[in-house]
């Protein structure tokens, strides 16, 4: 790329010049209405993720708990005022089943806020109900005299929706205890799987390509084929997916049929950014590794594929960026499913992040936009951490020949 | 710069190398006719069922229905509604800063540039319908009154910002492959930056560009995420732009989600809806590598 031929000091016509002035800012434009649009959905996402409550719960739990106080120990109060007495509540604690299900049921979090002091732990059950739901300034606003009016059994909380037990929460049909749990799991499952996949056969199609058959019948065949597969449109993946992996081939909705889906849909990203990188090997380091007598093997795998590597990982990392953030093709082929349990293997039921946050959206109460603001903050999150790792390999490792 | 061509190596290693990495180049291949044999098997069963007549024709799509009917307009009327406002969007937009990258952009800062379009590109599109149903569509409201909740206006707006991208990027490369020759000869004769960007490089770049837009209209039919979740799903054959409309990939996810039963007439037609907009996709890739290599300039 050239610098732009940009003079300064021309003179004529005072008109040509302002129009010039003009046109140039007017280019800029675009990108800061980008860049505020970006900044409105951040800002938007994050206020939306708290939010100013007042629940009632059935059986009059309306206590919170100092900051220091262990979640069992919050939990177990919450028990005894539920009718258990003394032993069975610690019997409950102690068996890890019995837990496991008092966990799927009632949420402990620590709430910024409450009526009864800053920094709370509570118990919400999952038979709590929302009496309201206010945005935070307008909850803030109304604080004291929300405090006043509430009502026994009633709490009143700032709820900041993106906690720590929202990473190892279930999905719920209550919002107030929804977590992304099973998807996070299941999203770590499908990209892994799907990596294993398309990072080989990416790979050695672009070696393919760039370090064997440079041109030919075979590499243009190969080279049209996959600028079009490029351009399909993600979800015709999932229909793909959906005739061959779930029905075909009887793998059903699992993380399997998913996981080979996002695969053919990454093989092609990968191949494009690996054979950026190889190209980027210079062709003196092939022909001094061939002049020591290299075969083309010992050339590729020896030489020009360390070199490239950098590049190569870099690629990885952002389709695999561009991976987790796809729901299209994996609503198809089963990750829209409720699924109450972590997945435990390749061929158990599953949901991802995108797709439960999809499902989020499309529920009517509207605490559940809340709950989608939280999963979205965390999958912007991930994101921006691949996408820092793949600045620093490209910074870190950049070589110039 | 082709290395000599060397004979074709025996050794059993190198051989052997060479036979995996076809291989897996073949799987590539597979994917293609995996496509085109998976849509093809359930669209001819569809077809069997279902008179061509009535799914070109048919003024309704409602294979939900006690009485479904299965004409494809309405969707297609709503995918093409979409996409217009998503191009009338990203293509001024995305022209404009392929410019600035191209033409003006200092190298330091064309770098920066890149990097936030290219942040732009990876922001799921399931946030972005997020943002369009929850964010954007109550704002419009303000302004537009009758303006449903789900509604193609706010879809396509979000969409259009999603695929400037693709437009600057593709336009930006066929812009900087024109020679600088020529833009040095215009500045000789006193042309000014602007005059040199619009009247000399942009006609020398069209062929790229007309491409650009064409791979961008690819992408707004095949977008889904953004409509499924803020244009609605209720197919309206219409050109109203406030209305509650469905697209062909927001008929998909609605049909995917629901459990109409393998082999029912209502799953094949998700294939059916599948297949024509594979066609139609790929259909305009074609059609963008043609303009590309027969509208070129060349310059020795």
């Amino acid at each position: 790329m050239s610098e732009p031929l940009l003079s300064k000091t021309q003179g004529g016509d005072p008109w040509k010049a302002r129009i010039d002035r003009v046109f140039a800012r007017a280019l800029v434009l675009p990108l800061f209405l980008a860049l505020a649009l970006l900044s409105w959905l951040l800002l938007d996402t994050l206020y939306r993720s708290f939010s100013v409550q007042v629940v009632r719960s059935d059986v009059g739990l309306s206590q919170t708990f100092p900051l220091g106080t262990a979640w069992q120990e919050a939990l177990r109060a919450a028990l005894l005022q539920e009718g258990y007495t003394e032993e069975e509540a610690e019997a409950m604690l102690k068996d890890s089943k019995e837990l496991r299900a008092l966990l799927n049921q009632n949420r402990v979090e620590l709430m910024w806020n409450t009526h009864e002091g800053p920094l709370r732990y509570v118990v919400t059950g999952s038979y709590d109900e929302r009496v309201l739901d206010l945005p935070l300034l307008q909850g803030l606003r109304r604080w004291e005299e929300l405090k006043a009016g509430l009502g026994e059994g009633e709490r009143l909380v700032l709820n900041p929706w993106l906690d720590q037990t929202f990473f190892t929460r279930f999905p719920s049909r209550n919002p107030l205890i929804a977590g992304m749990g099973v998807a996070v799991v299941g999203t770590v499952w499908v990209l892994t799987l799907a990596l294993l996949i398309a990072i080989p056969v990416g790979v050695g199609t672009a070696i393919l390509l760039e370090e064997y058959l440079r041109e030919g019948r075979l590499n243009r065949i190969l080279e049209v084929n996959l600028r079009n597969l490029a351009g399909v449109p993600s979800i015709v993946y999932g229909l793909l997916g959906l005739a061959f992996f779930v029905r075909e081939m009887g793998f059903g909705p699992t993380i399997l049929a998913a996981a080979l889906t996002l695969a053919l849909l990454g093989i092609p990203v990968i191949t494009v950014t690996a054979r950026e990188a190889l190209r980027a090997v210079p062709e003196s380091q092939r022909q001094a590794a061939f002049a020591l007598g290299a075969t083309r093997r010992q050339v590729v795998f020896r030489v020009v594929l360390p070199a490239a590597l950098p590049g190569v990982v870099t690629g990885v990392i952002l389709s695999a960026a561009r991976l987790i953030g796809e729901a299209a093709p994996l609503l198809l082929v089963g990750a829209a499913a409720y699924v109450p349990f972590y997945p435990s293997g390749p061929l158990s039921e599953y949901t991802v992040i995108p797709v439960q946050i999809y499902l989020w959206v499309s529920q009517p109460q509207p605490e559940f936009a809340r709950v989608a603001a939280a999963g979205i903050l965390v999958m912007l999150l991930v994101l921006s951490g691949l996408y820092l790792a793949a600045l620093y390999l490209r910074n870190r490792f950049r070589r110039e020949w | 710069m082709e290395l000599l061509r060397q004979a074709p190596s025996r050794n059993p290693k190198e051989v052997l190398t060479f036979a995996l990495l076809v291989l897996l180049g073949a799987v590539t291949l597979l994917t293609t006719l995996g496509v085109v044999l998976s849509l093809l098997g359930e669209v001819v069963e569809f077809f069997r069922r279902v008179p061509l007549t009535e799914f070109l024709f048919a003024p309704e799509w409602t294979p939900l229905f006690a009485e479904p009917r299965y004409g494809i307009a309405p969707l297609i009327a709503g995918t093409l509604l979409v996409t217009v406002i998503a191009l009338t969007v990203a293509i001024p937009l995305g022209l404009a800063l392929a410019i600035y990258i191209s033409e003006l952009a200092p190298h330091r800062v064309r770098a920066r540039v890149m990097g936030i379009l290219e942040l732009f590109e990876g922001i799921p599109t399931v946030v972005l319908g997020y943002f369009a149903l929850l964010t954007v569509t109550p704002f419009l409201q303000k302004f537009i009154p009758g303006l449903q909740i789900f509604n193609p206006l706010s879809a396509g707006l979000v969409m259009g910002f999603a695929i400037i991208p693709y437009v600057s990027n593709v336009a930006a490369d066929a812009m900087q492959s024109v020679p600088r020759a020529i833009r040095e000869a215009a500045y000789a004769l006193g042309a000014r930056p602007y005059e040199v960007a619009l009247r000399v490089v942009f006609p020398a770049a069209i062929s790229g560009i007309i491409a650009a837009i064409i791979l961008a209209t690819s992408r707004a039919i095949g977008e889904t995420m953004i409509v499924a979740i803020a244009a609605g799903q209720r197919p309206t054959l219409t050109l109203d732009p406030r209305e509650t409309i469905a697209t062909m990939t927001s008929f998909i996810v609605q049909a995917a989600t629901g459990d109409q039963p393998a082999g029912s007439t209502a799953s094949l037609a998700l294939f059916a809806v599948g297949a024509t907009l594979f066609l139609m996709t790929l259909g305009l890739n074609i059609l963008a590598q043609y303009v590309v290599e027969r509208y070129r300039e060349r310059y020795e």
